[in-house]
């Protein structure tokens, strides 16, 4: 193929995409598809009309108003060791090496601190980030090059976003990425993809792990499952959250 | 500057590399290693034909649109229209890139220290409309994350650092 049939197939995507957008506006999805979908270890995050990128140490924030044309609006200093941001609602979870820190986006240009969650159980760790409803999960890397000494999962209660309380723990080997899909919760933890199942969510409940492949993140997407490994990536059907089903493997 | 930079600053004076002409030469030990990025441009973005992925890096869906990263050198684009049949479209070679997103057939990403635009409306030729420079720090070119480590000190003419590797037998001649 071609490079110019290769990018026509592509012009046909991004048409799709909008009518997929349309489709899915009045689904009642917790993910935005307008903007498509990271994973938990992302550096980049789009929230309506914003760009919000962390690096190890800032937050910046670029009005996309003009899709061509990113505005630089707003550079923060979050903290040290900045490694993930994940948008949900109307804040920003952005993960460090040490806490979360939730930042309030009801001015999207200007996003501000509202608190920070610290784990009483794991003090120095690597920490991606997702969230639902009034609740945040959070994977806390041991480990060589995050410090630290022993890995959780880790539960917030985030009812009270100025005051963030961590509510429950499960102990992993070496966590990476993680994402949810209705109430089941994919936690990438070799040696595979395990499940959780957090209809209660501050009872997370072990269902046992997809062994496929080392996996470092996930993204939930509608009734898909798509995984990032070492190798390459896993797509997997999960109409049925709690079995997922491997359709194919990018390589 | 502010309170940040001020403390890596002092840091890096305090940590700097130090190789004393005094000290007898290092017997082998296991040590950092610089990882280097070798391409004379690091601003060269172009398309390319699809090929494997070697590296997986991060991963962003938006419809049928799968973009996959390939660590430090791009993005392969990826119709998964059939998620049973992923099917690559082609590959925007991006050096040192990691992250990226889309919003309205526009793709953001990093091209090393820079944040790049690319137009993918445009089929035939996606091009880079907008580059905003020096938004994201590069790596430290000068020594590792870590403290009270020995490293291989880096040689700037063999490119830019992206990370350490720790080996083994490795006389290194730096340490902080």
């Amino acid at each position: 193929m071609s490079i110019n049939n290769i990018f026509s197939r592509l012009l046909f995507l991004l048409f799709s995409v909008a009518l997929f957008t349309a489709c899915s506006k009045d689904a009642a999805q917790s993910i935005s598809f307008q903007g498509g979908q990271g994973g938990s270890t992302a550096r980049f995050a789009i929230n309506g009309a914003y760009l919000y990128t962390v690096d190890e140490s800032q937050l910046r924030t670029y009005n996309l108003t003009d899709p061509a044309n990113p505005i630089p609006v707003n550079t923060q200093d979050v903290g040290f060791e900045i490694e993930t941001i994940f948008p949900f609602g109307n804040k920003l979870f952005i993960g460090s090496t040490s806490v979360i820190h939730i930042f309030s986006i009801d001015n999207p240009a200007k996003p501000e601190k509202l608190s920070v969650a610290i784990s009483p159980t794991v003090m120095r760790r690597c920490d991606p980030v997702v969230a639902k409803d009034t609740v945040a999960f959070a994977t806390l890397r041991a480990g060589a090059a995050c410090g630290g000494f022993q890995s959780i999962l880790a539960v917030y209660d985030i009812k009270d976003i100025t005051k963030p309380v961590q509510r429950a723990s499960f102990g992993l080997n070496e966590p990476r990425g993680l994402g949810y899909s209705d109430t089941i919760l994919y936690v990438c933890d070799p040696p595979g993809l395990r499940m959780f199942s957090i209809k209660d969510a501050f009872n997370p409940r072990y269902l046992g792990d997809l062994k496929d492949g080392d996996f470092y993140d996930v993204i939930p997407y509608g009734s898909l499952l798509f995984s990032q490994t070492k190798t390459g990536g896993l797509i997997y059907d999960i109409s049925k959250p709690a079995t997922p089903v491997k359709l194919s493997q990018l390589q | 500057m502010n309170k940040a930079t001020g403390l890596f600053a002092l840091i890096a004076l305090l940590s700097g590399c130090t190789s004393s002409m005094d000290e007898p030469p290092p017997s082998p030990a296991t040590a950092y290693v610089p990882v280097y990025y070798q391409q004379e441009n690091v601003y060269a973005v172009k398309a390319e034909a699809a090929k494997p992925i070697s590296k997986a890096g991060k991963q962003y869906i938006l419809g049928n649109l799968l973009l996959q990263n390939e660590l430090n050198e791009g993005i392969h684009l990826t119709d998964v229209s059939n998620p049973a049949l992923p099917k690559k479209l082609g590959f925007l070679s991006i050096p040192l890139c990691t992250d990226m997103a889309i919003r309205q057939g526009f793709l953001y990403a990093n091209n090393y220290d820079d944040l790049i635009v690319i137009d993918l409306r445009e089929p035939s030729d996606p091009k880079v409309i907008k580059r905003i420079k020096d938004v994201f720090p590069p790596a430290n070119q000068e020594y590792p994350p870590f403290f009270n480590v020995l490293f291989e000190c880096p040689d700037k003419k063999k490119g830019v650092v992206v990370g350490w590797e720790l080996k083994n037998n490795i006389s290194a001649n730096c340490r902080r």
